[in-house]
C-alpha cells in the first residue's frame, strides 16, 4: 500500500503546472523539541526528541474540483532513546486525493483516509466514494487495506485483520430527522500468542432528530454479528429553551462481550466479558453574555463492581476581543473501593484546574494550572498537581516560536520537570475557515 | 431467451429514461459549499446561528444545530458521528487528526501547551488517573485506543 501511496503522491506532484499554480496551499507545521532527564534509581537517560508534524492541503487542482490532503509526524530522537526501541519513528495519519463533483455533493477519495460515519470509526488505505440520492438519501461506501500499527507486545501483528470495508446509507427528512444504517466488516483477525482478540465486525443505526426547534436527540447503537448482541446505546438529548441555555441529558450502555470484542486488551484489563456497564448524566450550559459561559455537569456510573458519581462545574472567560482566554472549574469523583489504585478504601478525587491565555499580534502567553487532590493517598502522595507556563513570539502572522515549561509532583515522579521548543507555521488561504 | 432479447430494447430504454430522471433529480439536489465561506481567527467560537438563524431549504440541518457552545464541544462525537463531512465544512483533517488519528507521538494537551483553552484528553499526570478513570470507564479507552494507539497500553497490560 504504501507504494500506492507513494504513487499518488508522485502523480499529484507531477500534475500539470498551470494547474498547481491555480491551487490553494494551505501548510500547517510543527517543529517540537522536547528536554527531559529521567533517573530511574538505575540509570539515568536525557531524552531529546525532536518531532515534526506536517499537514498539507492542496485545493483545486486539475480542473478545480481534485485537492490532495495529508498529515503525518516523524520524530529522530538526538539524545537517548525516547520510547521503544527505535531512534525514529513516523506515522501517516491520511493522504489522500479527493474529487468532488459538481452534484448531489459526490465526492470520491483514495489513499489513506478516516472514515466516522455512524457505527464506523476506521482509518483505511483504499478507496471511499459518497453521495447524496433524490428524495432525501444519501449512501457512501470505502473498502481497502486496514491500516496496521505497531506489533502488540511479544506477539508478531497488531490483532487486526488485513481487509476492511463498510458504508453507511442515511435518509433525511427536511431539518428534523436524520436516519443512518451503517456496517464495517474487517478481514479474519489474526491469531495472538498471549492476548485475545475477535474478529472486528459492527452494524448499527444513528439518529439525529429535532421535532421542534429548542429540541434535539441524537445517538446510535451498534451490534455486533460475531457475538449476536448489542454492543453500544449511545444517546444525546439537548433542550435549548433560549439560545443561551442548553440543558443535556446522555444515556451510555455497552456490553463489554460485544463492544470490546476485538479489542486485544480484552484479556488484560480484567474485564468482565458478561457486564453491561451504563453511565448516565446531566449538563447545564448557560452563557451569561458574549464573554462568560458557565457549565455544571453530572454523570453517574454503573458498574457490576460499583457505582461511581462525578459532578461539578466549569466557568469560560474572554476578555479584549476574544484576546484573552481564561477559564477554571473544579469536579469531584466519588467512587468506591473497586475503583481504587491498590488496596485503597476509596478512588475519590477532587480536580481543580485554572488556565489563562493571551495572544496578540506580537506575543503570546498562556499558564494552566491542574491539582488532583486524592481522597486516599496514592503511593503515599495526596495529591498530583502539574503547571505550565508558555511564551512565543509570531514572527510573522504565520510563522510563531514559542517555548513551555511544565512542572509538577505526582505519585508516579516525585517531581516532574519537562520542557518544549515549538516552531509553528500555520498557512492559510482566505477561502478555508479553521485556524484553530 | 427470444422473449428475454424482445424485451431487451424496452428493459434499455426503461433503464436510459430512469437513468436520465435519476440524473435530472441529482442535478436538483442542494450542493453544500466545500468550506465556510469565512475563516475564523484562532479560538474564535462559530456561533453559525448568528448568520443562518433559518433552517436552509431541502434537507440540511438547521445551522443552530452545531452552534459551539461548551455543551457542543463535550459532546462533539455525537455530531461528528453522523457525517465527518460536517466537521470538514470548516475545519481542516488536521483539526480532528490532534486527538484523532491512529497512532500519536505526543499528548495533545503537550503539543498545544500554548493553547490551555482547547479541550484535550489526558491533561496532566493522566499516568496515575487512568488507574481509575479505565475501570469507571472502559468503554471511554476503547474509543480512541481500542483499535489503534493500543501498543502503549498493551506494554503494561498484558
Amino acid at each position: 500500500m504504501k507504494k500506492i501511496l507513494c504513487s499518488l503522491f508522485t502523480v499529484a506532484l507531477m500534475l500539470p503546472v498551470p494547474c498547481v499554480v491555480q491551487a490553494e496551499t494551505s501548510v500547517d507545521s510543527a517543529t517540537i523539541f522536547r528536554f527531559e532527564k529521567r533517573d530511574i534509581g538505575t540509570s539515568k537517560e536525557t531524552i531529546m526528541p525532536a518531532t515534526q508534524f506536517l499537514g498539507l492541503d492542496v485545493d483545486k487542482l486539475a480542473d478545480g474540483n481534485l485537492s490532495l490532503h495529508l498529515y503525518g509526524w516523524g520524530r529522530a530522537d538526538l539524545a537517548d532513546k525516547s520510547y521503544n526501541n527505535d531512534k525514529t519513528d513516523g506515522s501517516l495519519g491520511y493522504g489522500y486525493l479527493r474529487y468532488r463533483f459538481k452534484q448531489a455533493n459526490a465526492d470520491v477519495r483514495a489513499g489513506r483516509f478516516f472514515v466516522h460515519e455512524g457505527v464506523v470509526n476506521e482509518q483505511v488505505d483504499g478507496v471511499g466514494a459518497h453521495t447524496d440520492l433524490p428524495l432525501g438519501f444519501g449512501i457512501s461506501a470505502f473498502g481497502g487495506a486496514t491500516v496496521h500499527t505497531k506489533h502488540l507486545y511479544d506477539e508478531s501483528s497488531d490483532g487486526k485483520g488485513d481487509s476492511i470495508f463498510g458504508g453507511r446509507a442515511n435518509y433525511r427528512y427536511k431539518g428534523m430527522l436524520e436516519l443512518g444504517l451503517s456496517a464495517v466488516y474487517e478481514g479474519n483477525a489474526p491469531t495472538l500468542r498471549n492476548h485475545t482478540n475477535g474478529n472486528h465486525r459492527l452494524m448499527g443505526m444513528d439518529l439525529w432528530l429535532t421535532p421542534v426547534k429548542m429540541v434535539e436527540v441524537m445517538g446510535h447503537s451498534s451490534y455486533n454479528p460475531e457475538t449476536r448482541t448489542a454492543a453500544e446505546h449511545t444517546y444525546l438529548i439537548n433542550v435549548k429553551p433560549v439560545k443561551q441555555l442548553i440543558l443535556s441529558a446522555e444515556f451510555n450502555e455497552h456490553r463489554q462481550k460485544s463492544y470490546l470484542y476485538a479489542w486485544s486488551m480484552f484479556s488484560g484489563a480484567a474485564l468482565n466479558p458478561d457486564e453491561k456497564s451504563r453511565s448516565a448524566g446531566g449538563r447545564i450550559s448557560y452563557e451569561i453574555n458574549q464573554a462568560i459561559e458557565v457549565t455544571a455537569d453530572y454523570k453517574h456510573y454503573t458498574r457490576n463492581a460499583g457505582n461511581a458519581d462525578r459532578y461539578g462545574a466549569d466557568a469560560k472567560l474572554t476578555f479584549l476581543n476574544n484576546t484573552v482566554r481564561s477559564g477554571f472549574g473544579y469536579h469531584y469523583l466519588r467512587a468506591g473501593s473497586a475503583f481504587a489504585i491498590g488496596s485503597n478504601p476509596s478512588a475519590s478525587y477532587h480536580e481543580l484546574r485554572a488556565y489563562a491565555l493571551h495572544d496578540s499580534k506580537t506575543y503570546f502567553a498562556a499558564i494552566d494550572v491542574l491539582d488532583y487532590i486524592f481522597k486516599d493517598k496514592i503511593y503515599n502522595e495526596k495529591s498530583a498537581w502539574e503547571g505550565t507556563l508558555s511564551l512565543g513570539y509570531h514572527i510573522t502572522p504565520a510563522l510563531a516560536l514559542s517555548g513551555d515549561i511544565t512542572y509538577g509532583r505526582n505519585p508516579q515522579f516525585s517531581e516532574d520537570l519537562r520542557g518544549l521548543l515549538r516552531l509553528t507555521y500555520n498557512m492559510l488561504y482566505d477561502g478555508k475557515g479553521g485556524k484553530k | 431467451m427470444r422473449r428475454f432479447l424482445r424485451l431487451l430494447p424496452v428493459l434499455a430504454l426503461s433503464g436510459l429514461i430512469l437513468g436520465l430522471v435519476a440524473c435530472a433529480q441529482m442535478s436538483a439536489i442542494p450542493v453544500v459549499a466545500a468550506y465556510h465561506p469565512e475563516s475564523l481567527a484562532a479560538g474564535q467560537q462559530a456561533s453559525c446561528s448568528e448568520c443562518h438563524e433559518d433552517q436552509q431549504k431541502g434537507t440540511m440541518k438547521p445551522f443552530s444545530a452545531f452552534n459551539h457552545s461548551a455543551s457542543f464541544i463535550n459532546n462533539h462525537r455525537f455530531y461528528a458521528a453522523s457525517d465527518d463531512r460536517l466537521c470538514a465544512t470548516c475545519h481542516k483533517g488536521s483539526f480532528c487528526s490532534d486527538c484523532h488519528t491512529n497512532q500519536v507521538e505526543m499528548k495533545p494537551s503537550t503539543r498545544y501547551g500554548y493553547r490551555p483553552d482547547r479541550e484535550m484528553p489526558h491533561r496532566g499526570n493522566f499516568m496515575t488517573l487512568h488507574k481509575i478513570e479505565g475501570k469507571l470507564d472502559p468503554a471511554g479507552c476503547y474509543r480512541c485506543h481500542g483499535r489503534s494507539n493500543n501498543e502503549r497500553c498493551v506494554a503494561c497490560h498484558h
